[in-house]
């Protein structure tokens, strides 16, 4: 036991098995069904989107009710964009022009209103953020010359180019992959960095922020902005994936799916969010394949267990079992016959020091 | 060797074991092998059919808010094909007997999610998929069908794309789409013999404009008829009792109501005749309940008179809460089958007997396919001329042959008489 645990507390093995997961990805839509890989690609696009709300909400510490908001926006950024003849007319720079586009909107938005809302706490700027997705759902039927209305608009560009060899889930999921994968790498180092801890203290304090020379409203703004351009890069590969928008998409009760599914993946932890939507992509799945009409309670269920059993989240999993088994080596600590087996981990008082260095930040960014 | 080396190569090994195993795997395209079922090398049977069974798949809302219609979409169609699969199954075009199993898919009136059921209707194996309800939820995937080439018919949606023969292949509408109930009140207007001045009020979304759209090409060139005052409003105006009360102002005899939200239509009936107005009301088809609307709406006074000249509605359909429905043999066959093989009370949603309907069409389109391909089954569904499916309004049929039009294009317009609605053939008549 205790030699598998230090195995996986080596960072070489970490780095083994992160090298190892991120060749099964590369590899396996190669061999996989269609379907596994559209599932992951889906899963993809709401872990961005979950990972923004992540970063306001689990690491700034803001009540952020309207995420689906700015997903919404930059679906139809980019929709709009590669439909256009304009868009159409640059091609791959057409493209690229429209993830550009899907990235802005929405960040610019996001700015803006959080110009506003973060001079607000607690409820108030939730309740701000409520406003954004009832604002934007009528807002969108309405602009129907360029939303396409009620009934949504769709963009089939996505399909793979000829030179791939590719089929079109394959090159989805690639070129999902690749943008979530940049996506995760920048919000791995943002949580990790100064901003981070910038952001942890503003959570905890923002007197105390003050005092410290961080103006606690810059850095709500600057993570309301991030998770708004989070959103939007979620907007651009759902377009990728979905291929089809309508007002209906940015609705206020998937927004408060997406809240869900950050708290079940874990707040303020960044595997969290991947698993968080794995959550909001498979539960749904898997209902279907035994009751389709068992969605919403098994959600619930889920939820109540999650918030139950783990209010750290499914991220804090591991962390949880580490310290079952360390309560049931208890008793035996104490019989002479486990003196001898104790480990110097095991020797050392206080749980939060046997963790792991990662996991140790991840419990002060709580 | 040092540690650091070894490591490295271990890395290695473990990525290159990776690789193989994984790319060894091949790729078998994720649906299941077509079947030769009759031994006749030139027919390749389409996926989702056997020599005993046809998988149907309903992608449709089954919770949220819009899970009271959405499981009628479903459970009309699972009772009907229950029932027949009871009986020993139905005998297709190519001779071969088959039963036919629906599966269910809930989308929760999320388009993405019923883009992703798509994609697992496909991975399942499903011959074909439709009958489900909603506009975006349809339309979501109806590009990807196209690209599979899997059929996604008689879906529950006004949206005129899905008979649009030439851009949506694949698919075909069940419903009546809005322009046909606004031109089927438009027609009875037009044939009245008295001049009418005519109040528009329609919500400022491809659902209002449709009505009126359907509404004025069928006035169109009538001496009797003069359009007076047309609003609009926005589906989430918490009142239109500015609107009702502008609209009065014009004097129309004739209110032409494009109004979707029911509390709305409800406070527009209660409001005009405290203003003292009191014209006759068209009312499209999802705002025109009895109970839903017109009761707490006050259209029957405290003695049964009815308050208002007329109230017309649109239908295509018999109301499963009727008392003729019920005692009919077919009413009854229909109950028992509901509650046999679903969860549903059957009446409470006319989506229940809808899909009914479609179950028929669907199987008339089984009865005439001559191979079991794809290709074949739709040549067979868009070629249904004058069937008569039950629970049809009388004279109404099925015609799928018309290119623009869904399978229902028999709306019939009815007026309200203080309980229920009866068929009109004039206008006051």
């Amino acid at each position: 036991m205790a030699a598998l645990t230090r195995l996986l507390e080596s960072s070489w093995t970490r780095v083994v098995i992160g090298v190892a997961i991120g060749v099964v990805l590369v590899l396996l839509p190669l061999s996989s069904p269609a379907f596994t890989n559209q599932t992951i690609t889906r899963i993809a696009v709401f872990a961005v989107a979950v990972l923004g709300l992540n970063i306001i909400m689990g690491y700034a510490g803001q009540v952020m009710l309207g995420q689906i908001f700015f997903v919404g926006v930059g679906a139809y950024a980019a929709a709009i964009t590669v439909r256009s003849d304009w868009g159409a007319a640059l091609g791959f720079w057409g493209v690229v022009a429209a993830f550009v586009l899907a990235v802005l909107v929405p960040g610019v938005m996001g700015l803006l209103v959080a110009l506003a809302a973060a001079r607000l706490r607690g409820l108030a700027i939730a309740m701000v953020t409520i406003a954004l997705p009832i604002v934007g759902v009528p807002v969108a039927k309405r602009l129907s010359d360029i939303t396409g209305g009620s009934q949504g608009i769709s963009a089939r560009v996505f399909g793979a180019p000829e030179w791939t060899g590719l089929d079109n889930d394959q090159w989805q999921y690639y070129v999902v992959m690749t943008i979530a994968a940049v996506v995760f790498a920048l919000a791995f180092f943002l949580v990790r960095g100064k901003y981070g801890r910038a952001f942890a203290i503003v959570k905890e304090n923002e007197a105390v922020a003050a005092s410290m020379g961080i103006s606690p409203y810059r850095y709500k703004v600057l993570a309301f902005t991030i998770a708004a351009m989070f959103g939007g890069v979620a907007g651009f590969l759902y377009i990728a994936a979905i291929q089809f928008t309508s007002p209906e998409t940015l609705s206020f009760g998937h927004s408060i799916e997406l809240v869900i599914a950050t708290i079940v993946g874990g707040a303020g932890s960044i595997v969290g969010s991947i698993l968080g939507g794995i959550y909001y992509v498979l539960v749904p799945q898997l209902t279907n394949a035994v009751n389709p009409n068992a969605t919403a309670v098994v959600q619930g269920v889920i939820v109540l267990v999650v918030l139950f059993v783990l209010p750290g989240g499914l991220a804090s999993l591991p962390r949880a079992i580490r310290r079952l088994v360390r309560r049931k080596r208890g008793p035996d600590v104490a019989g002479p016959a486990a003196t001898e087996r104790r480990t110097p981990e095991g020797i050392t008082p206080g749980a939060g020091d046997a963790l792991p260095p990662r996991e140790n930040e991840e419990r002060q960014n709580r | 060797m040092s540690t650091l080396r070894r490591r490295a190569l271990g890395l290695a090994a473990i990525a290159g074991v990776a690789a193989l195993v994984l790319t060894a795997c091949g790729r078998d395209g994720g649906t299941p092998a077509p079947e030769d079922t009759d031994g006749d090398a030139e027919v390749v049977a389409s996926p989702g059919i056997t020599d005993d069974n046809l998988l149907f798949g309903i992608s449709t809302p089954l919770t949220g808010a819009t899970a009271g219609p959405g499981n009628c979409t479903a459970d009309g169609a699972i009772a009907y094909f229950g029932t027949k699969n009871a009986e020993g199954g139905i005998e297709f075009g190519d001779g071969v007997t088959r039963t036919i199993e629906i599966r269910k898919y809930d989308d929760e009136y999320n388009p993405e999610r019923s883009a992703a059921n798509f994609q697992q209707m496909v991975a399942d194996g499903v011959f074909a998929a439709g009958i489900g309800l909603g506009t975006p939820t349809n339309r979501a995937w109806r590009d990807a069908a196209i690209e599979e080439e899997v059929p996604q018919v008689l879906v529950m949606t006004g949206d005129p794309l899905f008979n649009d023969r030439e851009e949506s292949p694949w698919q075909l509408g069940l419903v009546p789409i809005y322009q046909q109930e606004g031109a089927a009140f438009g027609e009875v207007l037009a044939a009245s013999t008295e001049d009418h001045k005519v109040a528009i009020l329609f919500q400022n979304d491809d659902y209002g404009q449709g009505y009126v759209e359907g509404f004025k090409e069928a006035i169109e060139g009538a001496g009797n008829i003069e359009i007076v005052g047309e609003l609009t409003y926005e589906p989430s105006a918490p009142s239109l009792e500015g609107q009702i009360t502008e609209l009065s102002a014009t004097g129309a005899d004739v209110l032409f109501h494009a109004v979707s939200v029911v509390p709305r239509a409800i406070e527009n009936l209660q409001k005009a005749q405290s203003l003292g107005w009191f014209p006759s009301w068209f009312l499209p088809s999802n705002t025109a309940s009895p109970g839903g609307v017109l009761t707490p709406g006050g259209a029957v006074a405290a003695d049964g008179a009815l308050v208002y000249p007329g109230i017309y509605a649109v239908s295509f359909s018999a109301a499963a809460a009727s008392p003729p429905f019920q005692e009919s043999e077919e009413g009854q066959a229909y109950f028992a089958a509901i509650e046999e093989y679903t969860e549903n009370d059957g009446f409470s949603f006319p989506h229940c007997v809808w899909s009914w309907i479609a179950a028929q069409i669907l199987e008339q389109a089984f009865m005439e396919m001559e191979e079991p391909t794809r290709e074949s089954f739709m040549a067979a569904l868009l070629a249904i001329d004058g069937f008569e499916a039950q629970f049809l309004l009388p004279g109404g049929s099925i015609n799928t042959t018309t290119d623009g039009l869904p399978a229902v294009q028999d709306v019939v317009l009815q007026s309200f008489n203080g309980r229920g609605y009866a068929n009109v053939e004039s206008f006051g008549g």
